[in-house]
């Protein structure tokens, strides 16, 4: 990211205000609500709103919505590679970057990568590509570019299931869609797809079973493309918690089947017969 | 990463030899290689462990410096993570070609170490808000043959146990401020606890089955592999699916019931011969890094 | 006529007894699968079983592949190959740029020793040519013209005319009159497009 020089760019360490707020209550209530409405221990998942084929530009792209966690995602490709190596002659590469805007979150991010979101990186690429047909695209290289716009939790999850749907929007060939959802483990009940409030809140909170977890879920194939946890949770609890999160993901099926089915509608009326 | 090409045949020999149970190297799918630890092989490190498991060489050296707490944590200390994939480990490593892997590992260090119990951050702090440890865990890998996650856990845990921070006295200032005078006695030292320190065991999915402690060969055949610490109490601090293939949910199951299992069994010798290495005081004969 | 029915990356179309796989599909545990979000078509073609495949209103993505007929420009040239960038699939157009090379002896199917590359193309070309490999890591695609139907369909003169192929070896300005050698391409019918 090239820098201008000549502006002024303030202090050199600043804070973000939210430091020198008094805290709320930080712990999560515990009773059977949420503060959005929904129900612990409950698969009830945010409403999502999905759309394809939003920036012209790209080969496929697809806009996410659940809650107030807004992401974009953009596909570019099939393209030559610019990396060769042996194994490129066979099969294609994927590329995945998932990036935060800068004010994305509460406090300002960076505009330059940080390891944070190198590693959501390459869990959006690890689930992505037990999904696309790498072998039909040879020597070239697919781009899966994430922006989150507005992140209220649960982003990976979302990111995951955008990229998805932007590679179908994009025409590359998929064995499955990937669908991505997590929760939020606290004590004994669990929150499934998680504000961010929710996500951070208590975690450093004592007590047995603190922790997250994120799933990306092929619903046809039924299996397990990615997998991520954070936090101190019991084998049990865990096992649970995957249970719980491939529920999610049927849950969020059928909407993400509707919208696709909506933008191959949208783009053009079917073929004929002959 | 480090790769070996094996032909379709070699894989096939791989792949059956894992369905009857019984691995190239005559393991059985659940057993490690051998290992060996030795602590304290750096001088200049306030703790440092090399690990070799089979042909993997991890060496990681702790180094405590005084910092400023964190902002969200003034009454903890941190830790800091960095594995070096360096060029003698493997000539692919060369330049930034191990940049990569070492984020990664480093990613994956620092989730694992995400949570309250695995290391007691409180007993890092000096003075809340003001001065607390911080650890600066430097991984080097000094040879490559599979397995580095199990291989850089174990070694740092043995490196954790292996760190001695200097006593610190706190006393008021003449001008309201704090002091800070540390213990001139070398010995008068005080230990991290390392009973919630978690362990990597890595799952390589090798046809239906599964093993620990893959070698490269076993690593060529697989798709996916699970990464689970498991803390010696059984819980489990992070879990992540490697590698470009997909596991069904009922493997995958299993493969977490076996990490358990297999994470739990290495606690107990690890700490066993720690501790009986400690006992040797200072008449252990030194290894280093001939051994 | 009922409206086409649609289908994602994944949904389970038919048994492998009902139907034989065509594009956009892949066959698992002897079904068939759809790899594309789509309309779902089948074909009859004579056989016993008609044809599944899912298409798109875009035509999907296509790579150069081996056997494919590809419309190149020459962007440069040297005594031993021409390099060119390939813009079109059959009648599909790139939206990247995919490069490719046409070596001296894969220009003409006789006399191939005799071939100089400076006869044949000149820079800025379009070119006709077939896909003979996807080379390996040093190389680009490779690309053949040897045949008579493969070769240059368009050039321009130094003048800057566009030229017109009086034989298969050489083009005429229409301007200057001067004769410039290419190889020249027949055009068949079916390729004439856009």
């Amino acid at each position: 990211m090239p820098t201008d020089t000549k502006r002024i760019r303030g202090p050199e360490v600043s804070q973000s205000l939210s430091r020198f707020i008094c805290k709320p209550e930080t712990t999560l209530p515990s009773d059977g609500t949420r503060a959005d409405g929904r129900n612990r221990d409950q698969v009830d998942v945010r409403p999502v709103f999905v759309r394809c084929g939003l920036v012209s530009q790209a080969k496929g792209s697809a806009y996410i919505e659940a809650g107030n966690t807004k992401l974009i995602c953009c596909v570019y490709g099939p393209k030559e590679t610019e990396r060769k190596d042996e194994t490129d002659m066979k099969c294609g590469r994927l590329f995945a970057d998932m990036r935060f805007a800068p004010f994305s979150c509460p406090e300002r991010g960076s505009w330059i990568q940080g390891s944070q979101e190198k590693d959501l990186s390459l869990m959006v690429l690890e689930s992505l590509q037990p999904a696309v047909c790498l072998h039909k695209y040879p020597r070239s290289q697919i781009d899966v570019n994430v922006m989150v716009l507005e992140n209220n939790g649960s982003a990976l999850a979302h990111a995951i299931t955008c990229a998805s749907l932007a590679l179908a929007d994009a025409g590359i060939e998929m064995y499955d869609l990937v669908l991505g959802c997590s929760i939020r483990q606290d004590g004994a009940s669990y929150l499934i797809d998680p504000t961010f409030l929710e996500e951070s809140g208590s975690y450093w909170a004592s007590g047995e079973n603190q922790g997250s977890l994120t799933v990306s879920f092929l619903p046809s194939l039924n299996q397990i493309s990615g997998l991520q946890s954070d936090g101190e949770m019991g084998e049990g609890t865990l096992t649970a918690g995957v249970r719980t999160c491939i529920e999610g993901c049927y849950k969020l099926y059928p909407v993400i089947q509707q919208a696709l089915v909506k933008a191959v509608r949208g783009a053009a009326p079917p073929p004929s017969e002959s | 990463m480090a790769t070996v090409q094996l032909s379709e045949a070699e894989k096939v020999y791989v792949l059956h030899g894992i369905r009857d149970d019984l691995r190239v190297d005559g393991r059985s799918c659940e057993d490690y290689r051998h290992m060996e630890i030795e602590t304290d092989v750096v001088s200049n490190t306030d703790g440092s462990a090399k690990v070799t498991l089979g042909h993997t060489a991890v060496l990681v050296g702790i180094k405590a410096e005084m910092g400023k707490p964190r902002p969200a944590q003034p009454a903890e200390g941190y830790l800091e993570f960095f594995v070096d994939c360096s060029a003698n480990a493997t000539p692919e490593f060369e330049g930034r070609g191990g940049e990569e892997l070492g984020t990664e590992l480093t990613n994956t260090l620092y989730r694992v170490f995400n949570n309250k119990r695995s290391v007691d951050l409180a007993s890092l702090c000096i003075s809340p808000g003001e001065h607390c440890w911080l650890l600066y865990v430097d991984v080097l890998l000094l040879q490559c043959d599979g397995n580095l996650y199990d291989g850089i856990s174990i070694a740092i845990k043995a490196a954790l146990f292996n760190t001695k921070l200097p006593k610190v006295l706190i006393s008021e200032g003449e001008e309201g401020g704090t002091e800070i005078e540390l213990s001139d006695d070398p010995y008068d030292s005080v230990r991290l606890s390392v009973d919630n320190v978690p362990c990597i065991v890595t799952l390589c999915k090798v046809g239906p089955r599964h093993v620990v402690d893959a070698t490269l060969q076993e690593k060529a055949c697989s798709v996916a592999s699970l990464i689970m610490a498991v803390t010696p109490a059984g819980t489990c601090t992070c879990m992540r699916k490697v590698g470009g293939g997909s596991l069904d949910p009922e493997s995958f199951f299993e493969m977490t019931e076996a990490g358990r299992r297999v994470g739990r069994a290495l606690h107990g010798p690890l700490m066993a011969l720690l501790s009986q290495e400690e006992a040797l005081g200072q008449k252990r004969q030194k290894v280093g890094f001939l051994g | 006529m009922s409206p086409m029915k649609l289908c994602v990356p994944g949904d389970k179309l038919c048994s492998t007894d009902d139907c034989i796989p065509g594009t956009g599909v892949y066959m698992r545990h002897g079904y068939i699968y759809s790899s594309l979000a789509g309309y779902v078509l089948k074909k009859n073609e004579g056989e016993e079983l008609p044809v599944i495949s899912v298409v798109r209103e875009t035509e999907t993505q296509l790579l150069p592949d081996v056997g494919a007929i590809v419309t190149c420009k020459v962007t440069s040239i040297n005594p031993r190959f021409a390099k060119v960038h390939i813009l079109y699939v059959g009648s599909t157009p790139l939206k990247d740029r995919f490069r490719g090379t046409i070596r001296k002896e894969d220009v003409r199917a006789t006399e191939k020793d005799k071939v100089e590359t400076y006869k044949s193309f000149r820079p800025g070309d379009i070119v006709l040519a077939k896909v003979i490999s996807l080379g390996d890591v040093q190389s680009n695609y490779l690309l053949t013209t040897a045949e008579n139907e493969l070769g240059v369909v368009v050039a321009h003169s130094e003048a800057g005319a566009q030229m017109v192929p009086i034989n298969w070896c050489e083009m005429q300005c229409p301007r200057t009159h001067t004769k410039e050698f290419r190889k020249v391409a027949r055009v068949q019918p079916e390729y004439l497009h856009a």
